[in-house]
Parts: structure tokens; C-alpha cells; sequence
């Protein structure tokens, strides 16, 4: 049954490493059943926390009983900080597709974290999208996460060992036109990881999914009602 | 009398520092210059016509007399000896100041190869004397009274700035050696006009301005904070001093060493011989800008603990804190030219540059408002990749990302549309030509004419137009991607503005 739910959604200051960044909120008016994180991409490319998917996500979720927390990278936004020097920086992104930064915004994921759990107590779900995911699985370790969604990861780009340090269920989810990295690259790579762990491949969506962001967030919604996350029956789909 | 006519050849005409070398050249009516300017010339020629502009020199008009002659080149592959032909004297003001080399090939493909070039072509064309701007700063970590001599072996240095300086150094004394009279020129930090406070470039001291009046903005919207009483620590000593000089005093004294018909080689330091303490400049940033409370620390950078104020502060000023030195003098024969009883700097013509700085944001309206207004009528996309990008670009953040070779195709579609491709080589943008043209791109953005003028005026960031919007990406979308942050930080500096058209802060 599809229920309208009201989301409240409320701008939110994370106090980081070393700088405020913010954040929103969002979250049903009833009872939360799950937290969300949810970590966008990289704040080089549109990585904030209303790009297209983030912003889906983050109330599709809500509206799923989640209270979910995007938050801006440090530098984007009105989050403080980020690369002190901008040219030099571009510079090295335009070169390697990366900077030294990168590992402040990581921290910024373990700070966005951390708040995370101040504000919510029911059970953990990290979901990252494109750079998210690698600054997600960053933290897997000491998340006591209780299950982790990653959308369009580039393991081509990024080194995912990290997930061998928790076994809780991984969803993937990627489109099959996706530039950064081709279908058949991303199977041997999901061969190559651990278990308990779902693919989905989306047909079109390139990298962005730009309109095919609800296709995608009810992909994400769906997973997490399959799973027994503790204190939770099942989550609903309250949409 | 008339005095004999003299040719100069000058490179880094369009810089900080050229431009002042240019006009104080050109005072005497028997100097006349040839300048080395960086393609497209036309956009150079256009920049340097502005910078003349504010001397009431007029660059047409000059040009027109043959007294200045542009020369097209870019250091260290595009010239032959022919281009130097006649000249008396090169002045070699041309160079790179990015202080590390972040992965490319700069500041030593300028500032060694680049003067390794001038020096050859000079020995072709047989000149009899070659001077090179330098910097104090070559001698790196060194402390006590420094001699006007170069240093035979390389002293500890702080970065691939100094020691590109101090590499170029002995290239140009060898040079000296071998073929002429080499003369070196090592200005300290470079301020405002001591007369009006103008300046083309803010760095240096004035990263550390900028950062006191992000701090004192911070202040202003924060009413519960007492902007007398902030807590910051300003790493280094307040007896210490650091070396500015007001830009006009620089130019003059290079002029003079330069054209100085003396034969022996020299090195001279162009330094301030009565240079302020920190305490001094901390004392006039604070007057100026209402604020107070900072005191010096000798915690070093990075902070570990640093505060809320401490982030803002230092994020813009800590790549200058190595130029606040303690126990460092320098020889100079330039001293004898500050008039008994005057300072370079004091704190009224510190007053008067950061007026200079607030007025023209900073150096970040570096284009004339004229400029980067668009013609009546509204945004014509002509003119936008054609005629306004090639003025913008060289003075932007984009010149500076050095890693940036590109060739870009931007379609705007719509009744007002059309399709152009630029070029950039190592952030300098080469080329830009409307389709058809033989340039092969390598990536496009395809947008609406409407996101065309809702960006360019800064009305919608560029992300939403990729994400919400018209915006595609064709080709090799991964490097478009990554030119989408470049073009944001461009879009942010250079917003166009004209009529019904508000230009409004990205
Ligand atoms: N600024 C200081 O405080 C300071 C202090 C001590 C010494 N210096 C020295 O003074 C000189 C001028 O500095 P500045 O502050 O005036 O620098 P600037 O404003 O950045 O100007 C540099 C000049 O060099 C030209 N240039 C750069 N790379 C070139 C290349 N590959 N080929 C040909 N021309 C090139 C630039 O042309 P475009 O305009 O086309 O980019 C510009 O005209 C430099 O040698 C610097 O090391 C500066």
C-alpha cells in the first residue's frame, strides 16, 4: 500500500576532524526505523549533496522510514575547508583524477558518521555513490554498519579492500552504460569480493542516472526491506 | 644633447613586475623595447594595452612609433636569434612563481629551461649584456647578512621555486662568464605602487591581507564573537621582518642596474634595507580591518589543534609564512637610493594598497568591468567563446592549472547557437575558433543558449545545469567531467555582467 509520508527535512552542522561541513536531515515524522549516511560523489565532480542522486536517495529513503544525512564534502558548500590550493589541485585531478585531499574528505565521512549516530540510534546503513563508496568503505571497519549499498563504485579507480573487514549484506548497483567502468569489468570485480553481496545493473543511467534516479532509489529501498536489520520487522515501503 | 638610442628585448612584460619595467623603460625617450608576449598576442597585447593604460601610456600609440615591438613566443621552444637582432640588453623579467611543481614541469620548464633559451638566443644574436630578475630568496634556508654574490653551491632550499632561481642563476653567471656582462636583479616580495597602492597581482603579503579580511568578514556576521579579542596564532616572531617593496621602487632600481653601461658582471639585491616586523604589519592588518587579538606563536605549521579562526586564517596564508624570516639581512648597494629619513613601506602606503586590493577585489576584476560586460543585446555566444574567453582565460585560475591540455568543443543550441573549439596547452588557452575548423575535439558540452546565460552569469552553478538541467557531455566524458570544476572556478571569477543582467556572487 503506498502511503504519502511527510519528510522533515532539516539543514544540519557537522562538527569534522577540523571544520564545520553541513549536512542535511531528513526522516519521516514517525518512528525511524534505520539511519541512513549517504556519501556523494567527489566534490570535483558535482559531488555535493544536492547532485541528482544524492538528493533522490536521501528522500527516497526517508520516505522509506530511514532518517538519512547527506552532508557536503569540506570546500563544498558552506562546509569549510578544502584544498588550500585550488589550481594546484585541479591540476593534479585534471592529471591523475585525484588529489591529496581526497583523504580530509574520508575523514569527513567518519565525522558525518559519528553524527550519524548521535542523532539516530536505530540500525546503520552507509550508502555511497561513485567517490562515496570508496570514502564509505574507508570507514567500514569501525562502522558497526548493518548494511552497505554502493552505487556506481569505480574499482578501476579506487581500491576496495576495505570491505573484506565487514560482512554485513552489499548491495551494488550500476548502470550497464556506465563510463567509468564497463559491465564486464565491474562483474569481475563483484566476483573478486566478499560474500553476502547482490548486484543490480540498471539498463541506461550512464554514471549520473540523471532520470533514472527513482528506478535507482527504489532498487536501493527494496534491498534494504530485504533485509532482518536488528529491532526492525521489516521496513515498510511507506511511499 | 641626444642620447644614444638603446634596444631592450624584456620578457614577463604582462606580469606584476614587467609592466612597471616596461613604463619605467619607456620614460626616457631614447629607450625602445621589444616584448616577448605569449600567444594568442593579440589577447596579450590587448592585457598589457590595459596595464600601460593605467600610466597613461597608450600601447597603440606606442606601437604605432616603433617604440615598443611586440614579439610572439613562449619560453623556452618558440624564438630564434633573429627575434633578438639589434638588441642591446635583454631584461629577462619573464617567469613562473608557482612555489612547487605539484607534478608538472614547472616553475623549472620557465624559469631554467626558459632562461637556459633567452641566454642561448642572446649569445647568437651577440649581446653584450643579459640581466636577469631573480629573487632574494635564492638563498633558501640561509640566515645573517647575505652577500651580492651568487651562491657556487646550492644552499638548503624551501621549494622548486627557489631553486629553479637558483639554478637560472648560474646559468647567467656562466653566461657572464663566457659571452658578456650579466647582471642579476633579486627583488625581495613585491607590494603596491608606493604612490597609489596599485597592483596587478595580489600574492605574497597580500595572501596573508586576505586571509585578515576573511577573518574580519567571518567577524561581522558573527555578533557573539569579540572581533578584538580572536584567538589566533600568528606562527613566527613579531621581531622578525618581512621584506616588501613597494613594486614602482623595484622596476625603478632594475631599470637602473639594467641599463647601467658599467662592464663588470653583478648581482643586486633590490630589498628593502628598513623592511617592517611582523609586529608592525600585524599592527596595520588590524587597524585596517577592525580587527584584534592574534599573537605570535611558535607552534609551526601545519596546527594540529588549529581553531575555527585558525582554519580560516591559514587556509589562505600559510604558503607565505616561509617569507616571515628572523636574522636575515641583505647586502645592498639599492639602499643608497631610499631617501634619508623615508621607509619603503610604513603604514600609510600599507593603508593605501589594502585600499587598492578591497577595490579591485583582490586582483580577482582583473579584466576592465568594460570588459566583462556583455554588448547590448544580451549574451551573444560569439562573443562569449570568441572574443571574451580569450581576454579572461590567460588572467584566470585556468592558466594556472598547468596539467590542463585540452581540445574542447562547447555547442550552444537554440535559435542564438553555434559551435566553437578552444585549445588549451598546459592551462594556456591556445586557440578558440568557430566550427568548422580543423581542431579535433576530444570532448563537447552541448547546452541551451538559456543554461549558456544562466551560467555565465553566475545565476545557476554549473553542476545543476549537468545534473538538472540542458548540459551534455560528448566524447571523452571522463575529461569532461574533470574540466567541470576548472570551468566552475573560472565562471566564479569572471562572471559576465551588462544590462538586466546581475551579476551575482557563484
Ligand atoms: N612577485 C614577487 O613578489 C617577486 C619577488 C621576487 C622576484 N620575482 C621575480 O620577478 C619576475 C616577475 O614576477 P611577477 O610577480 O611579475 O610574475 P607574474 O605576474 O606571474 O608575471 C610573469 C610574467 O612572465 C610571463 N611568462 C610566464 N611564463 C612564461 C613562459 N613560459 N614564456 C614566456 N613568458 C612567460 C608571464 O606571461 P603571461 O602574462 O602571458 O602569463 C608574465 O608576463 C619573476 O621572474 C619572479 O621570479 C617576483
Amino acid at each position: 500500500m503506498l502511503i504519502e509520508t511527510t519528510i522533515i527535512e532539516e539543514n544540519v552542522r557537522i562538527q569534522g576532524r577540523d571544520r564545520m561541513l553541513e549536512g542535511v536531515l531528513a526522516y519521516p515524522a514517525d518512528r525511524a526505523k534505520f539511519t541512513a549516511l549517504i556519501a556523494g560523489p567527489h566534490p570535483f565532480l558535482g559531488g555535493d549533496m544536492r547532485n541528482n542522486v544524492v538528493d533522490t536517495l536521501s528522500k527516497t529513503l526517508a520516505s522509506g522510514g530511514g532518517v538519512t544525512l547527506a552532508f557536503d564534502y569540506g570546500g563544498v558548500g558552506e562546509s569549510e575547508g578544502g584544498p588550500t590550493d585550488w589550481p594546484a589541485a585541479m591540476s593534479a585531478f585534471w592529471k591523475d583524477g585525484m588529489i591529496p585531499e581526497e583523504h580530509d574528505w574520508v575523514d569527513d565521512v567518519g565525522a558525518a558518521m559519528a553524527a550519524t549516530r548521535e542523532w539516530c540510534d536505530a540500525p546503520l546503513v552507509l550508502v555511497g555513490y561513485s567517490f562515496g563508496c570508496w570514502s564509505i568503505a574507508n570507514h567500514l571497519r569501525d562502522s558497526s554498519a548493518h548494511a552497505v549499498v554502493l552505487v556506481s563504485p569505480n574499482p578501476k579507480q579506487h581500491v576496495f579492500d576495505d570491505l573484506a573487514d565487514c560482512d554485513v549484506p552489499l548491495l551494488i548497483v550500476h548502470s550497464d552504460n556506465d563510463f567509468t567502468c564497463s559491465v564486464s569489468e565491474m562483474m569481475t570485480w563483484f566476483e573478486s569480493i566478499r560474500e553476502p553481496k547482490v548486484r543490480v545493473q540498471l539498463s541506461a543511467g550512464e554514471h549520473f542516472f540523471r532520470g533514472h534516479e527513482a528506478e535507482l532509489a527504489k532498487v536501493v529501498l527494496e534491498f534494504l526491506q530485504g533485509q532482518r536489520l536488528p529491532g526492525v520487522e521489516q521496513i515498510e515501503d511507506t511511499r | 644633447m641626444t642620447r644614444e638610442r638603446i634596444d631592450v628585448f624584456l620578457t614577463g612584460a604582462t606580469g606584476f613586475l614587467g609592466h612597471y619595467l616596461l613604463a619605467e623603460l619607456l620614460a626616457p625617450p631614447h629607450v625602445r623595447c621589444r616584448v616577448l608576449l605569449r600567444p594568442p598576442v593579440s589577447a596579450s597585447c590587448a592585457r598589457l594595452g590595459r596595464l600601460l593604460a593605467g600610466f597613461g601610456l597608450n600601447l597603440s600609440a606606442l606601437i604605432a612609433e616603433n617604440r615598443v615591438v611586440p614579439v610572439e613566443g613562449e619560453l623556452p621552444d618558440s624564438l630564434n636569434s633573429a627575434d633578438l637582432g639589434g638588441i642591446d640588453l635583454v631584461l629577462h623579467a619573464g617567469g613562473n612563481t608557482a612555489f612547487q611543481a605539484n607534478g608538472s614541469d614547472e616553475p623549472a620548464r620557465t624559469n631554467v629551461a626558459g632562461t637556459k633559451a633567452m641566454l642561448t638566443l642572446a649569445r647568437d644574436a651577440g649581446i653584450p649584456r643579459f640581466v636577469f630578475v631573480s629573487t632574494a630568496y635564492v638563498c633558501g634556508e640561509q640566515v645573517g647578512h647575505l652577500p651580492e654574490a651568487v651562491y657556487p653551491t646550492a644552499p638548503p632550499l624551501r621549494n622548486d621555486y627557489e631553486r629553479s632561481k637558483w639554478e637560472a642563476e648560474q646559468l647567467v653567471w656562466d653566461w657572464g662568464r663566457r659571452n658578456g656582462v650579466a647582471r642579476i636583479c633579486r627583488p625581495s616580495i613585491l607590494f603596491g605602487d608606493s604612490r597609489t597602492g596599485r597592483a596587478s597581482a595580489m600574492k605574497g603579503l597580500y595572501l596573508v591581507a586576505r586571509a585578515t579580511e576573511v577573518l574580519a568578514r567571518a567577524m561581522d556576521g558573527n555578533h557573539d564573537a569579540d572581533r578584538h579579542h580572536i584567538q589566533l596564532r600568528i606562527l613566527g616572531r613579531g621581531d622578525a621582518t618581512c621584506n616588501v617593496i613597494p613594486i614602482d621602487w623595484a622596476a625603478k632600481q632594475i631599470v637602473r642596474i639594467a641599463l647601467d653601461p658599467a662592464t663588470e658582471s653583478s648581482v643586486h639585491h633590490v630589498t628593502n634595507p628598513d623592511p617592517p616586523t611582523h609586529q608592525e604589519v600585524k599592527q596595520w592588518l588590524e587597524a585596517y580591518f577592525d580587527i584584534a587579538g592574534g599573537r605570535f606563536d611558535d607552534a609551526t605549521w601545519p596546527l594540529a589543534d588549529a581553531n575555527h579562526y585558525e582554519d580560516l586564517f591559514y587556509s589562505l596564508g600559510n604558503i607565505c609564512l616561509d617569507y616571515f624570516r628572523h636574522g636575515l639581512t641583505f647586502e645592498s648597494q639599492c639602499a643608497a637610493n631610499v631617501p634619508s629619513g623615508q621607509r619603503l613601506i610604513d603604514g600609510a602606503s600599507f593603508a593605501q594598497c589594502m585600499k587598492y586590493a578591497q577595490a579591485t577585489n583582490w586582483c580577482r576584476n582583473r579584466i576592465d568591468e568594460t570588459d566583462s560586460v556583455a554588448p547590448a543585446g544580451g549574451i551573444d555566444p560569439k562573443w562569449y567563446f570568441e572574443s571574451f574567453l580569450p581576454r579572461a582565460v590567460p588572467r584566470s585560475v585556468v592558466a594556472k592549472v598547468q596539467e590542463l591540455t585540452a581540445v574542447v568543443q562547447y555547442t550552444i543550441t537554440g535559435p542564438n547557437g553555434g559551435s566553437w573549439i578552444s585549445r588549451f596547452d598546459r592551462g594556456q588557452l591556445k586557440e578558440t575558433h568557430a566550427v568548422p575548423t580543423a581542431l579535433t575535439p576530444e570532448f563537447e558540452y552541448r547546452l541551451s543558449y538559456e543554461d549558456l546565460v544562466d551560467v555565465v552569469t553566475c545565476r545557476k552553478p554549473l553542476q545543476d545545469v549537468f545534473f538538472h538541467g540542458s548540459a551534455e557531455m560528448f566524447g571523452e566524458v571522463e575529461l569532461a567531467l574533470k574540466m567541470v570544476p576548472i570551468i566552475g572556478e573560472f565562471l566564479k571569477e569572471f562572471p559576465v555582467v551588462g544590462e538586466g543582467i546581475p551579476s551575482l556572487a557563484c
